[in-house]
């Protein structure tokens, strides 16, 4: 009797593998990026379609959040955290052939702590004071002093490792050691992926191959989902799409925390906003579970400061300034603005980002309820990058700040927002800089509450992660820790 | 001819040289640059530098303007910033879909217009009905047509694919692929020939050989056929020349709507990568060919009217 039962159990268990594995998963993704290699371009559609997909570095971010191990085995830092030792895993091939050892990760990391190297973010790796192999599968790195960040810079995806030497090649004709490889980027059309059979995690991945394509415009996502053409709407579906698409039995949509906040941004060094009173009226005067409601149907998480509610170390502020028109007018009156004298300024938004739009113009209408005459300016993309954020020449705008543990941008006083604290970078030196992960925490809250209390900014909400998909797909990352839309797991129920 | 044709020439060459000149002036003003556009929001300043230096982006203005017009003497439209690859290469990929999709589009257009202007004038209910539709088209914008169909044929009825396109390889397979988006090109502009079409007519069938024709007992379809469609359809290809020029923007926001990686697409893909040389590329491209379509359309004025002459 026994036997039967797990001869069927086996039979099950056979069937239901050869139903997951296998087929072509086609998604669609919002836009081209410029380059396939991360650390030649910020833009945050590369992880998107390639972290941990085709590229992976030592450490990795999983759906939690959570560092895990990629290409190390394991890892451990000396109780100074000056020194710390990476056990790489053995057996590892790159997607061309080459076996995957110490040489790779001392070519990657010399070559990311080079300012000079073209590097995107330099900065990351600026505390490394030396890479060295003790052999061919250990590699050490010793720091010119604590660097609290340093694990998770090593999950970021310019971390990735390359093989060694590769670097044009790597923008347009990515290799890696993920479970997919690389095959064509078709421009204007899409990215093809397809299995790694020398994958070093038996059983991954599921599915043969993936087709991140292109389709910058909504409408035609959502045709293209419906029509067919396309398993996933890997992400920005509009609540509206949500609510419909999740109403019909032939989709589902998923949600989720992403670690974007949307942004209020103001010109603290310029009138009227280097007046702290004019930013705490803004704060009192924004109803945010409103906003969220009204314009979001609901999705979104109401958040007080600049980090994300799936982030560690978050403290929830987003009580500190309760709605309060009275309140808020009393500041105003204060500041020197009244009846007579409105405040008047303009209010920059980014053509292509639809959430912030339609935030930006609920907020504007908001404002105009207590007497503040928001002129609403929208500009082209290239035009917002090269005018507010690298000019400064904004009064006030909205922006989703999508890089994950990003607080550190509060330090630098010639960032657009023009937040000049040095309690501010005292308190971001000592996080960087002490071994105590508790107290680490400790001072992430305290930078947290002083951006807050100084309302640098007017945090609106954490970004809704929606996805939309056929029914059939399975194992689709519900969160989005960090940008990535891994398809490891995921497979085709048929 | 010959004097008539240098002098077209001269004046294509003086046009491409003009438009290239304006982008390039409006991309310097234009905020906004392709280094940012490459490295994103939070780039170091020695990333952009060092990308800066790389496509020779820290020059000033002019010697890039003499480089980029000493090329385009020798046919060289430079090397695409966001792609990396020669503009005229990208080019290449890319015009055959818009020329198809223009061609199929404006055929499309033809093939309902003129019959349906033929139609319209046998019976004045018809005639009122599809001036009313045709109105009708003509006022929704063509994204709106775009989705409209999409939502229509590829989803409702899914008889034709909703957007992408696969590739030359299979031939059938991509006109299947271009039938949507050449269908709403054509009814964008099919309302706008339909309603020129029918004037023209309208105007030839009131004169005094038409009235000879009819008295003589010819029967009325060879009346619009053959005595009515000939003299009408001047009027229709000096629109056709004007409409050279709004089939391709028409053909950019089609592009966009089903994903169809054309010259459309492509300006967009540069305009927000600020890519100045491929766009310089594709607005010379353009501005040839309308020329070359303006220049079509002259010739054939010759060969439906026989009076005109190049001098």
């Amino acid at each position: 009797m026994r036997k039967a039962w797990m001869a069927l159990l086996a039979w099950t268990l056979a069937l239901a593998l050869a139903q997951t594995r296998g087929g072509e998963l086609r998604v669609a993704v919002l836009a081209e990026p410029p380059v396939l290699d991360p650390s030649a371009s910020t833009s945050q559609e590369i992880p998107r379609m390639l972290y941990d997909n085709v590229l992976q570095g030592l450490v990795k971010l999983n759906e939690k959040g959570e560092i895990v191990p990629a290409l190390a085995e394991r890892w451990e830092g000396s109780p100074s955290s000056l020194t710390w030792t990476f056990h790489l895993r053995k057996g590892v091939r790159f997607h061309n052939g080459a076996p995957f050892t110490a040489e790779d990760v001392l070519f990657k990391f010399n070559r990311a702590r080079d300012p000079r190297s073209g590097h995107t973010h330099p900065e990351y790796y600026r505390d490394i004071q030396s890479v060295e192999a003790k052999d061919p599968y250990t590699v050490v790195f010793r720091l010119r002093q604590p660097d609290q960040d340093f694990l998770f810079n090593l999950a970021r995806p310019d971390s990735v490792i390359g093989p060694k030497g590769r670097v044009e090649e790597q923008k347009t004709q990515p290799i890696g050691t993920g479970p997919f490889r690389f095959v064509a980027w078709e421009r204007g059309v899409g990215v093809r992926l397809e299995r790694f059979e020398g994958y070093y995690e038996p059983g991954l991945p599921y599915l043969d191959r993936v087709f991140f394509r292109f389709l910058p415009d909504p409408n035609a996502q959502i045709a293209a989902l419906r029509a067919g053409d396309i398993h996933v709407i890997g992400l920005g579906v509009s609540p509206e799409a949500a609510l419909t698409l999740g109403r019909d039995p032939a989709f589902k949509v998923v949600s989720g925390t992403t670690t974007t906040e949307i942004t209020v941004g103001m010109n603290n060094a310029r009138p009227p906003f280097n007046d702290p009173r004019v930013r705490r009226a803004i704060q009192h005067a924004v109803d945010k579970k409103e906003l969220i409601q009204g314009v979001m149907l609901g999705f979104g998480t109401p958040i007080g400061s600049h980090r994300s509610p799936g982030e560690r170390c978050y403290e929830d502020l987003s009580g500190l300034y309760p709605y309060d028109p009275a309140r808020a007018r009393a500041l105003l009156e204060a500041a020197g603005y009244g009846p007579g004298n409105p405040l008047r300024f303009t209010f920059t938004l980014a053509a292509p980002y639809p959430y912030e739009r339609r935030l930006g113009e609920a907020i504007a209408a908001k404002l105009a309820g207590i007497g503040i005459q928001a002129r609403l300016e929208v500009v082209e993309w290239a035009t917002w990058l090269s005018r507010v954020f690298r000019g400064a020449d904004y009064q006030m705008t909205i922006i989703g700040h999508s890089e994950p543990h990003d607080i550190g941008v509060y330090a630098n006083p010639g960032y657009y927002f023009r937040y000049d604290s040095p309690r501010f970078r005292e308190l971001y030196a000592q996080y960087l800089r002490t071994p105590d992960p508790n107290r680490a925490c400790e001072l992430m809250k305290a930078m947290q509450r002083l951006l807050a209390e100084d309302a640098v900014n007017l945090w609106v909400m954490n970004a809704p992660y929606i996805a939309a998909m056929r029914r059939e797909v399975m194992g689709w990352w519900q969160n989005q820790p960090t940008p990535s839309l891994n398809v490891t797991r995921v497979y085709l129920a048929r | 001819m010959a004097a008539y044709a240098l002098r077209r020439l001269l004046l294509a060459l003086g046009t491409l040289w003009l438009a290239g000149s304006l982008v390039f002036l409006t991309l310097l003003l234009l905020p906004g640059d392709p280094v940012q556009a490459i490295l994103g929001l939070e780039a170091s300043p020695e990333a952009r530098a060092a990308l800066e230096r790389a496509l020779g982006l820290d020059r000033p203005p002019l010697p890039r303007y003499l480089d980029w017009l000493w090329g385009l003497l020798r046919l060289d439209l430079g090397e695409s910033i966001r792609y990396g690859k020669p503009v005229g290469e990208l080019l290449e990929e890319r015009l055959p879909l818009t020329l198809a999709l223009v061609g199929l589009g404006l055929s499309g257009a033809l093939l309902l217009a003129l019959p349906l202007a033929l139609l319209a004038l046998r019976s004045p209910p018809l005639d009122l009905l599809l001036s009313g539709l045709m109105a009708f088209l003509q006022s929704l914008p063509t994204f709106f047509l775009g989705v409209v169909l999409l939502y229509a044929f590829a989803v409702h009825l899914p008889l034709l694919p909703a957007s992408g396109f696969p590739g030359w390889e299979r031939p059938l397979e991509a006109l299947r692929h271009l039938l949507l988006p050449a269908l709403t090109l054509a009814l964008a502009r099919a309302a706008i020939l339909f309603r020129m079409a029918r004037g023209s007519l309208l105007e030839v069938l009131s004169q005094d050989y038409i009235r000879t024709a009819r008295a003589k007992g010819v029967p009325e379809g060879r009346v619009l056929l053959k005595h009515a469609l000939k003299p009408a359809s001047l009027p229709l290809v000096t629109l056709l020349g004007l409409e050279g020029g709004f089939l391709l923007t028409g053909a950019v926001v089609v592009e966009a709507v089903f994903a169809l990686p054309g010259l459309g697409s492509l300006a967009l893909t540069a305009l927000e990568a600020r890519d100045y040389p491929l766009l310089q590329g594709l607005v010379v491209a353009m501005a040839a060919l309308i020329v070359l379509f303006n220049l079509a359309v002259d010739l054939l004025y010759g060969l439906l009217d026989p009076r005109i002459e190049y001098a």
